[in-house]
């Protein structure tokens, strides 16, 4: 499986997206990392050059909100329908429930959203929900 | 030195002999060749054609359309490419956008198509041929996913095919795309009437002068007092060149080359110089600067020596401002962070290092709210130029031996 991976907007959690990139190489995917201060339109532009089956965005300063917005928009100018787009790190600033932060980035258009979810928790409900979906 | 270096300009020719530099004023009546030979004839009868080498930036390069599939990659990568390859005018087309793009009406030196990385393929359709068949081109060249390179070849004709620019681990891979419009421009250069006969002169392949430029920043410091990221802004007379540290740019290319270049297509100060005008006069700063520089706009309209240093002073603000943050268009590079500025071209001969500084020191604190201004270092002697055909000529001999 080819997984588009890096971290989203001003955020340069470096360490975290080095982690992402070497769990999802221990576990077969093929990893095409954009490393930090990646923008949207990046990941989407990347996902197209490789067709990949995967964009894995992370997020740490809680600040994905903002620049994730316009994801459903170019998820459609860009036919992207197979491909599973899914979020994870730290969500939101300050406190936040999983209730009103999950829905909010499905609304966006993200298929998994995992917000303060240890690394491998997340991975493997990736793992599943792509055997699902197969 | 033993080597007779020459650059032909639009506006002027500068020539470097173990004599020094001296430079000459185009005289547009006549041809690059004839005008060459009539105002350095002393000097070239002086060396062997095999000694003699020459760049060149006038006959303004040759003209490229890039068909990419996505901005970020593709495209940027391509344009990349073709800038540090000293192409100056490039046009793009994204590959999704097609059907609703612009066609060129002039005849394109060169199209370049490129999308994917070699594990995918089905990427490009009916779509480009038709596409294609409403384009005049002389070169067409594709460098992008290996599994399109045989189903594309079937259907354009002449197509060359290189190897992809887009690694697998979707890094750029500059090599053989540079290579090939590096000798196009010279394939180019016999070909143009005006400049042809300049290989009567010489032996040597002739490079763009940008390319050459390019070729001498990693060695700038042991000419300059210059600190790294520095950028080098060469105001020329059609085009406006600026060479700049990657270490200025937020993004996230890796590439082998530690400099990239950008063209202003029509900020030059001779033959661009109404769009440099025009484009003074919608800068919102402008006409702050102009009371700054104590003169009215009315100086726009002057053909005197004194509106030629505000022209130029105007010209160095603009290209300031269009590579800062005050312009997403173009690349925005990190202007806080600069250690040194070097202005190289027409321009040295010009202004003196006050006047640049003033003009720096208004950009800085009226655009960057800043006070320190970064460097800054005028290339008075053409010493960049020089060093990058040393190089370049080094270089060639190291590959003889």
């Amino acid at each position: 499986m080819k997984v588009v991976t890096g971290v989203v907007g001003n955020d340069i959690h470096v360490v975290a997206n080095r982690l992402i990139d070497i769990s999802l190489q221990a576990r077969g995917c093929e990893v095409f990392n954009l490393g930090v201060n990646t923008s949207l339109e990046e990941f989407i532009d990347a996902v197209v050059e490789t067709d990949a089956d995967i964009l894995l965005i992370s997020s740490l300063n809680g600040e994905a909100e903002g620049w994730c917005r316009d994801l459903q928009f170019l998820r459609a100018e860009y036919q992207l329908r197979d491909v599973v787009f899914v979020i994870g790190g730290n969500l939101a600033v300050g406190e936040a429930k999983d209730s009103d932060i999950v829905p909010k980035y499905k609304s966006y258009g993200f298929d998994l959203v995992f917000h303060q979810v240890d690394l491998n928790t997340g991975l493997d409900a990736l793992e599943q929900y792509m055997k699902d979906r197969s | 030195m033993n080597e007779l270096l020459i650059d032909i300009g639009s506006t002027y020719f500068k020539v470097c002999s173990k004599e020094g530099i001296s430079q000459h004023f185009r005289d547009f009546k006549k041809n690059i060749y004839d005008d060459l030979n009539t105002k350095c004839a002393d000097i070239l009868s002086k060396y062997a054609k095999e000694d003699t080498y020459i760049c060149s930036s006038a006959n303004g390069g040759l003209s490229t359309l890039i068909i990419g599939v996505t901005n970020s990659f593709s495209l940027k990568y391509a344009k990349n490419i073709a800038y540090n390859s000293g192409i100056n005018i490039i046009d793009t087309v994204l590959y999704g956008k097609i059907q609703e793009s612009k066609i060129p009406s002039e005849t394109l030196d060169v199209v370049i198509i490129v999308g994917g990385i070699d594990s995918v393929g089905g990427f490009f359709d009916e779509k480009l041929f038709a596409y294609l068949k409403k384009l005049t081109y002389s070169n067409i060249v594709y460098v992008g996913s290996s599994k399109d390179a045989h189903y594309l070849s079937e259907n354009i004709a002449n197509l060359k095919i290189l190897s992809n620019i887009i690694t697998d681990k979707l890094k750029l891979n500059e090599g053989e795309l540079k290579e090939y419009l590096t000798n196009l421009y010279q394939e180019d250069i016999v070909g143009k009437e005006d400049i042809k006969h300049l290989y009567d002169i010489t032996s040597n392949q002739i490079y763009s002068t940008p390319y050459i430029v390019n070729r001498s920043l990693p060695f700038i410091d042991a000419e300059f007092d210059v600190v790294n990221p520095f950028i080098v802004v060469d105001i020329g007379g059609a085009t406006t060149d600026i060479h700049y540290s990657r270490d200025l740019v937020r993004d996230n290319m890796l590439t082998e080359s530690e400099y990239d270049r950008l063209v202003f297509k029509k900020l030059g100060v001779y033959k661009s110089r109404e769009t440099l005008i025009h484009a003074a006069k919608n800068n919102e700063f402008v006409y702050e600067l102009l009371a700054y520089l104590n003169v009215t706009e009315n100086i726009l309209d002057e053909q005197s020596e004194k509106a030629l240093r505000i022209l130029m002073q105007l010209s160095i603000f603009l290209v300031l401002c269009k590579v800062s943050r005050l312009n997403s268009v173009y690349v925005t590079l990190k202007l806080e962070q600069l250690k040194s500025i070097v202005l190289t071209g027409g321009i040295t001969k010009v202004l003196t290092h006050e006047e640049c500084e003033s003009i720096i020191s208004f950009f800085y604190r009226k655009i960057m709210n800043l006070h320190h201004i970064p460097t800054i270092v005028l290339d008075s002697n053409y010493d960049i130029w020089t060093l990058g055909m040393v190089q370049q000529h080094h270089q060639r001999s190291e590959t003889c031996r």
